[in-house]
């Protein structure tokens, strides 16, 4: 029988590849910034849907009914977990995540990994409450098409978290090469 | 651009003095006061990116270009500029501005953010002469 590769472990069931593309030191920067205006994109996002909902009325020749659906704390929670999961897997060192036993003890690592994984859990349960959400209490009681736009603001803004969650470890993980500008 | 003249700085100036004239008139136009904010917002966005960028370490250490807190600042600084470019428009969309003082606020916001950048390059130091 063979041994197993050194960098293929059967037993390790968490595989975390690391994408060790050479951008530049701009690429990192850039790859910041584009993960700071996601957050914010995506937060605005729900937010508007948040004070759309609360000045919400019936428009002016018709009848007034008051609108069918608000914004309530159900459409918050997704965003919640969402953002406990971009902060869970953010705190983490990403060196301690990579595997390197050979600094510090062997049980770091895994419980980094512990860690990374209820992070990435809690971001995966924030996007499937948020269509949860979306399904259980705009599509299926059939509200009027301007009360869906809470719904899918509330998936998007859930989507753009990843995406932020996603930019930002990559840009990150960026192995930036060792220079050495001693100018004298 | 070391040598930026005078003429620069009567320039970004004018600019800035017409970007708050536009912030200001999209909040007195209608009476309503609330894309002063937008103002506030774009002057404090640079302001993360100035705190933490002394942290960065020094030119010594492997990882010169990514630390920690230098990233914390981009990051901020990134969401403060999206808020100021979302709040306008988020306002308009809830009826609460009418668009043209969200269209107004943004213009003026954008003339505030890239006077201070436009200000921040044209007379940045060259600190690396000194050490």
């Amino acid at each position: 029988m063979s041994l197993p590769r050194s960098n293929y472990d059967p037993r390790r069931v968490c595989l975390t590849p690391f994408p060790n593309w050479s951008l530049g030191k701009h690429k990192r920067t850039m790859g910041i910034y584009l993960a700071g205006g996601l957050f914010a994109l995506a937060n605005w996002t729900f937010l508007d849907a948040a004070i759309l909902s609360a000045h919400a009325h019936a428009p002016y020749d018709d009848p007034q009914i008051p609108p069918p659906v608000h914004v309530a704390f159900v459409d918050w929670l997704p965003g919640i977990s969402s953002l406990l999961g971009m902060l869970v897997i953010n705190l983490i060192d990403k060196d301690r995540v990579r595997g390197e036993d050979g600094f510090g003890d062997s049980r770091a690592v895994w419980r980094a990994r512990l860690f990374l994984f209820i992070g990435f859990a809690l971001m995966a349960g924030g996007l499937a409450g948020s269509v949860v959400v979306l399904v259980l209490r705009y599509v299926l009681p059939e509200v009027p098409e301007e009360y869906q736009y809470y719904g899918y603001a509330n998936v998007s803004q859930n989507i753009a978290l990843m995406l932020s969650s996603v930019v930002l470890w990559m840009s990150q993980s960026v192995s930036s090469e060792y220079e050495y500008n001693l100018s004298i | 651009m070391a040598h930026a003249g005078l003429k620069t700085v009567i320039l970004l100036s004018f600019v800035l003095a017409v970007g708050f004239l536009m912030i200001i008139l999209s909040c007195a136009l209608w009476s309503n006061w609330l894309p002063l904010l937008v103002a506030l917002i774009f002057v404090l966005a640079p302001l993360p990116n100035a705190l933490f960028a002394h942290c960065g370490g020094d030119d010594f250490t492997a990882d010169y270009e990514g630390s920690g807190p230098v990233d914390l600042g981009r990051f901020l600084t990134s969401i403060v500029v999206v808020t100021g470019f979302a709040l306008p428009l988020v306002l308009a969309h809830s009826e609460i501005i009418r668009p043209g003082a969200c269209a107004m606020s943004i213009i003026g916001g954008s003339l505030v953010y890239g006077t201070i950048l436009a200000y921040s390059a044209a007379f940045k130091q060259d600190e690396s002469d000194f050490d």
